[in-house]
């Protein structure tokens, strides 16, 4: 699905050249879902800005494979929800849909979905100042679907979110993930997340930031509260903490 | 507006003019200084029988409807580009300002010279007062979009005209309304300046023309028909930004303490 050989970045601040991200190889497949973790200034989020096309990279070579020939391939979900203030959240759902021309019908009905399916039925006309912090960014992550892409870019989504509105929201991340079986790229500084969530689990270090190591998660599906007592669960997140230091 | 706030209005407008009339009165203020309000409605009477009333009003209306058009445009588009292109701004900014520190009724005659007695010199001096506030707000507007709205609109692949549509132009609305609520009240200003100064038609030209025939009725009716003109433009953008900006915080705040 992905295929990233050699990526890196750099940039200069102040005519002193700094490495954001070292030449880096991974290869996502079709359907996984994938986690990168690691402490500030690893490169992580700069990698995901990379394949967003929000930068460009010093050198390299992606490659997204896709089935489907749309225009837009990459759907992205911010640390903020970024949502417009004027909009209901269905109108920000239908935002992309609109502004590519689709049809007013075709889109509501695509937005009403989502908003369905993100668990928002009944606040399609809430603007999202009356809305709390994750429904905010269930509107966001509805947005993000709505052109239907294959690869689903997530930057630190739940990041800004407290813990049991994150718990929450896993929850439902991992159900969305296995009804629409999209790709998704998730970037956390959450061990526990990256270990409840990933097929694999990436981490990445600092300064040159760089992949470390990779972890298959061979738990059982469908994740839930069983999930969280299995000892090999535990085991997990011991060796990515061990990892990251 | 509500019922309450109009019928407040009113009341307060019916004590002003009956201590107005008292005076008058009580004191005998004479009539070429301070004349009665009746004397002031019959003259207003009189002005738009003769049909020459409405045409005045029409002029001035004529000439701040297309100064203010003309100067909100280009407030909002050189905003934009000074935002965009901070070269064009840093270039530009000091002549923009010299042209706003400049007292506007020490162009007026300047503008004179160039264009004429027509409406076009009026035209132009509105919209000079209109441009400078409306370019300020839209250019603090659009330099407060956030980052990540703009990584939104490259992720969605926007033109830049979808992009200023879309979501620089709705961010930046506050600051442009705000810039226009402003301009409102210095553009009657502006308008009466430019006819002051040499005019053929339009309220301005009626004060100068009251004044000269010592009849200080055509000047009190002059006025305060300018007034009114400005007050119900205020009131317009003030409804303009309640309407477009109902999502807005600073509508809260500002229906609490208005």
């Amino acid at each position: 699905m992905i295929t990233i050989r050699g990526v890196h970045k750099e940039f200069s601040i102040n005519g002193a050249s700094v490495t954001a991200l070292s030449p880096t190889d991974l290869d996502v497949s079709r359907g996984e879902f994938v986690s990168i973790i690691g402490p500030s200034g690893c490169g992580k989020s700069t990698l995901l800005r990379i394949l967003a096309g929000l930068e460009k990279a010093s050198g390299g070579a992606i490659a997204i494979e896709d089935g489907s020939s749309s225009r837009q391939r990459v759907g992205f979900v911010f640390q903020e929800p970024v949502l417009l203030p004027w909009l209901s959240a269905l109108e920000n759902v239908r935002f992309p849909l609109d502004t590519a021309g689709v049809s007013r019908a075709e889109a509501d009905n695509r937005a009403l979905q989502l908003l369905k399916l993100v668990g928002l039925s009944g606040f399609e006309a809430a603007l999202p100042r009356a809305l709390s912090g994750g429904m905010r960014q269930r509107v966001s992550i509805a947005r993000a679907l709505s052109y239907d892409p294959s690869l689903l870019l997530m930057d630190e989504p739940f990041g800004a979110l407290d813990l049991i509105t994150r718990d929450r929201l896993n929850d439902e991340l991992l159900s969305i993930w296995a009804q629409t079986k999209k790709t998704i790229l998730f970037v956390t500084h959450s061990v526990e997340e990256a270990a409840y969530l990933s097929d694999r689990v990436v981490v990445m270090t600092p300064r040159p930031g760089r992949i470390k190591s990779i972890y298959n998660v061979s738990l059982p599906r469908p994740r839930g509260e069983s999930t969280k007592l299995d000892p090999a669960f535990h085991q997990l997140m011991a060796e990515l903490r061990r990892d990251l230091i | 507006m509500t019922i309450t706030n109009i019928l407040t209005a009113l009341r307060s407008l019916a004590i002003a003019i009956a201590v107005w009339w008292i005076i008058v009165l009580v004191a005998s203020v004479p009539a070429y200084l301070l004349p009665a309000p009746d004397a002031v409605a019959a003259r207003f009477v009189f002005l738009t029988q003769t049909a020459e009333l409405m045409k005045h009003i029409r002029v001035t209306l004529t000439e701040i409807g297309a100064g203010f058009v003309l100067g909100g445009l280009l407030g909002v588009a050189f905003g934009w580009l000074f935002v965009r292109i901070p070269l064009l701004g840093r270039l530009l900014s000091p002549l923009i300002l010299l042209l706003q520190t400049a007292p506007k009724i020490a162009i007026a005659p300047l503008l004179l010279l160039w264009l004429g007695l027509d409406m076009g010199p009026k035209i132009t001096l509105i919209a000079i007062v209109t441009f400078f506030p409306v370019m300020a707000g839209a250019a603090a507007g659009f330099a407060a979009v956030e980052k990540p709205y703009r990584d939104l609109a490259t992720l969605l692949h926007l033109g830049t005209w979808k992009r200023f549509r879309r979501i620089e132009l709705p961010f930046s609305l506050p600051p442009i309304l705000a810039g226009l609520r402003i301009a409102s009240t210095q553009a009657v200003t502006a308008a009466v300046i430019g006819e002051l100064m040499g005019a053929t038609y339009g309220l301005g030209y009626l004060l100068s023309l009251g004044q000269e025939n010592g009849d200080a009725s055509v000047v009190i009716v002059a006025v305060l028909i300018l007034s009114a003109i400005g007050w119900g433009f205020h009131e317009v953008i003030r409804l303009c930004e309640r309407r477009m900006l109902s999502w807005h915080t600073s509508q809260v705040t500002l229906d609490a303490s208005v």
